[in-house]
């Protein structure tokens, strides 16, 4: 199973990494908007975890964009602050789980593996 | 145009005073120039009769000369033995005495005796002509008057007189038949002489009035008191024989008495062929006179002449004069006066309100301490204190919302802080969560080393609680909803902002929407909102805009119809540019200067909204204003608590 994380905090990534690869996942990485839609170009990830504030777009849009080109393809989305309009939003764009930060191993693992188990029952 | 109070006033003072001085003096010269004229008038009449008087008292002394002189037994003697010679004496001596012109006795016969003068004794051919013996012998009593005499008998009297009563004319009569007046006017008496109850003749005496001065200068001297004005006589008196002067002192412009000339034909008419008095103002040879004229009748009755006199006009023209000057004199005083009452009451009147002005210029300019200057005791003053209680107030309400303000972004910028703070620590704190766990999971590792990961593990997870509690602490402070009238509530929040909107010159105007269902929210938060949204739209608005805020009843646009109520903002001010429009809640985003905005507001004003579980919309048109909507929902449905982290 592949997940696409994306945030730009690099201790974000190389958590969700140490964790996730210990768990069975094949890992990809991106630290913005661009390099996850280029990532997407050519890799379909299993599952997306995305962080919401990030510098130039935020993963709002990418939630768009991704939406657009892969509309099967379940998202997770995580913030350090969130509104009630945050997760509305993000919910609107058929966000399946909102995980807020810090978060430890297991509520990580078990956010990926609900939403895999709904997806593969599915 | 702008006209000053004070210049107003002034008009107003200065048009009463000039009406009120015109009206006097036009009423005031008005009187004067009557009261003068006909003060003239009565006095004029008064010397008439005083002169008219002064001729009958010459009649009357005439006649008594003569009574007296036929009561001497000597006399009667003398007449009854016709010793003439004797007489003559007594005849001079007599004439001298009474001053007489003609004199002579008249036996009972109606022959002339003797008589004074060149002509003493005339002789039996003399019998009947004495027109006044002629009287006194057929009705045995006195006469004494005036008579016209004509020539011959003057002539028979004594030459000399003839030649005296000789008047030539100034001016040709109409019909030229005569060119001069040769008969002559006398006041003349004559009594009886009686020896016992004999009547033995009559004697007589008068005084040739032509050419006479004694009378006309008499009048003249004792009634006007040799009065003069610019070196003439300002009185003058005449004796009229029918309408021709014969005595006179009214003088001709060559400097002679006007004798042979001609009452005016007005005149003539009035006094001698009617028999009235005049009393007018006349053209009298050469000067206006205010004169009198009566007419002279002689002994039996006839209108014939007239007495006339007449008092220079110029002199009264002079006092009329004086008295105009000094009338005209003391009204310009009172309008100066008047006028100089009114600039002083005008300045009184209208400093303060000047004062008054400055001070709300002061206030315009942001002072709330103007000076207004000494209190005045008047309804100025009221204005003065109700002024001062006005700033007061203001001042007050400025200090109580500014504290509320500064309050509001205080807490805000708090809050913000911590969030801002949170936020980044969540991220690194993920790390440490991560790895903490990640090694606790290894079955390597002793038991010490397990214990001290715990204790990590566990401090972390405090710390994660403590940032979660900061973040919950910033985005949502505790609500203490209760039902609300929103129109009260935003009309309260107006009254804390509308003295910076007077201030700016920008008006505020509510309308407030009509059975509006009770809201329950927190009235503080709420109120700090629109204190918020309004400070913003007065920011954005220039001096003479507007704002219009609006209540209504509204249903929320987010799908589920709920019920609720919408607050409008309308501003005229310069609008929001549409890249800004997105941007405007966000943290920290301001437009305005450094130091003038922390950014906060509007993400607080939504925060709080929001946890009401309303919202904010908002249009803009740049250059045309701005609309700000505020919805809440009439109930608060219970909120996701556990939103964030």
């Amino acid at each position: 199973m592949r997940v696409l994380v994306v945030d730009d905090e690099p201790i974000v990534l190389q958590s969700c990494r140490r964790v996730l690869e210990a768990e069975g996942w094949e890992m990809i990485s991106a630290s913005s908007v661009a390099e996850a839609l280029s990532i997407l170009e050519s890799i379909t990830p299993e599952l997306l975890l995305v962080d919401v504030k990030m510098p130039v777009h935020d993963g709002m849009y990418l939630m768009r964009k991704v939406r657009e080109k892969r509309p099967g393809i379940p998202i997770i989305v995580m913030s350090g602050y969130a509104t009630s309009e945050t997760i509305k939003e993000a919910e609107g764009l058929g966000a399946a789980i909102f995980l807020p930060k810090p978060f430890t191993p297991d509520e990580l693992a078990g956010a990926l593996g609900s939403v895999a188990k709904s997806t593969s029952r599915d | 145009m702008f006209y000053s109070t004070r210049s107003k006033l002034l008009a107003g003072f200065l048009g009463v005073t000039l009406l009120v001085g015109a009206v006097s003096l036009f009423i005031g010269v008005h009187l004067i120039d009557q009261n003068v004229f006909d003060e003239a008038l009565n006095r004029v009449a008064q010397d008439l009769s005083a002169a008219n008087e002064m001729y009958l008292s010459r009649v009357k002394q005439l006649k008594t000369s003569l009574s007296i002189t036929t009561l001497g037994f000597a006399f009667i003697s003398s007449v009854s033995e016709r010793k003439t010679s004797d007489l003559v004496i007594r005849l001079d001596r007599m004439a001298r005495l009474a001053e007489l012109d003609f004199s002579g006795i008249v036996a009972a016969d109606g022959t002339t005796l003797c008589r004074m003068g060149p002509n003493a004794f005339p002789g039996p051919a003399s019998r009947g002509v004495n027109p006044l013996a002629k009287v006194v012998l057929e009705q045995r009593v006195g006469v004494s008057g005036t008579m016209v005499l004509g020539r011959d008998f003057l002539i028979s009297e004594n030459p000399e007189l003839a030649e005296r009563a000789r008047i030539p004319l100034a001016h040709r009569p109409d019909s030229g038949a005569v060119e001069e007046e040769s008969s002559g006017m006398v006041i003349a008496a004559a009594v009886p002489i009686f020896d016992g109850d004999a009547l033995i003749g009559a004697l007589y005496g008068g005084i040739l009035l032509n050419r006479s001065e004694s009378i006309v200068d008499g009048v003249r001297d004792i009634v006007f008191q040799g009065e003069t004005y610019q070196g003439r006589s300002i009185g003058s008196s005449t004796v009229f024989l029918h309408d021709l002067r014969i005595a006179t002192n009214v003088y001709g412009p060559e400097g002679r008495r006007a004798l042979g000339t001609r009452v005016s034909r007005e005149v003539k008419e009035h006094v001698l062929d009617q028999g009235k008095l005049w009393v007018d103002r006349a053209y009298v040879v050469s000067n206006w006179y205010i004169s009198a004229y009566r007419p002279i009748e002689d002994i039996f009755g006839r209108r014939v002449g007239m007495l006339y006199v007449g008092v220079l006009e110029e002199k009264f023209t002079h006092i009329r004069g004086q008295a105009l000057k000094m009338f005209i004199l003391i009204t310009l005083a009172g309008m100066l006066l008047a006028a100089a009452a009114g600039v002083v009451i005008a300045r009184r009147i209208t400093s303060p309100i000047q004062r008054l002005i400055q001070a709300s210029k002061q206030v315009r300019e942001g002072s709330l301490n103007p000076e207004l200057g000494p209190p005045a005791n008047s309804e100025i003053g009221v204005l003065q204190k109700a002024f001062g209680e006005m700033v007061e107030a203001m001042g007050r309400r400025r200090a109580a919302s500014e504290l509320r303000i500064i309050h509001s972004e205080k807490q805000a910028s708090v809050g913000r802080l911590a969030a801002g703070v949170a936020h980044e620590i969540n991220n690194p704190l993920t790390g440490v969560l991560t790895y903490t766990h990640m090694l606790l999971r290894r079955k390597d590792i002793n038991t010490e080393i397990r214990s001290d990961l715990q204790i990590i593990a566990e401090a972390t997870e405090r710390v994660r609680k403590i940032v979660k509690g900061l973040l919950d602490f910033s985005r949502q402070t505790k609500l203490d909803p209760e039902p609300t009238d929103v129109n009260r509530l935003v009309g309260a929040a107006i009254s804390l902002v509308e003295n910076q909107a007077l201030v700016k010159g920008v008006a505020i105007n509510f309308h407030p929407g009509e059975n509006l269902p009770q809201v329950t929210l927190d009235r503080s938060q709420i109120q700090s909102v629109i204190i918020n949204i309004t400070i913003n739209s007065l920011d954005a608005t220039e001096p003479g805009g507007h704002i219009r805020i609006f209540t209504a009843a509204s249903l929320s646009g987010n799908g589920a119809a709920q019920e609720g109520i919408e607050i409008t903002f309308a501003d005229t001010g310069c609008g929001i540019p549409s890249e800004n429009l997105n941007k405007l809640f966000d943290p920290f985003f301001t437009t305005k200067g450094v130091g003038q905005g922390t950014g906060l507001g509007l993400s607080v004003s939504l925060g709080i909204v929001q946890r009401h579980g309303g919202h904010i919309r908002v249009q803009s048109e740049v250059g045309k204003g701005s609309r700000f909507f505020i919805w809440l929902p009439i109930e608060r449905r219970v909120e996701h608590e556990s939103v964030g982290g």
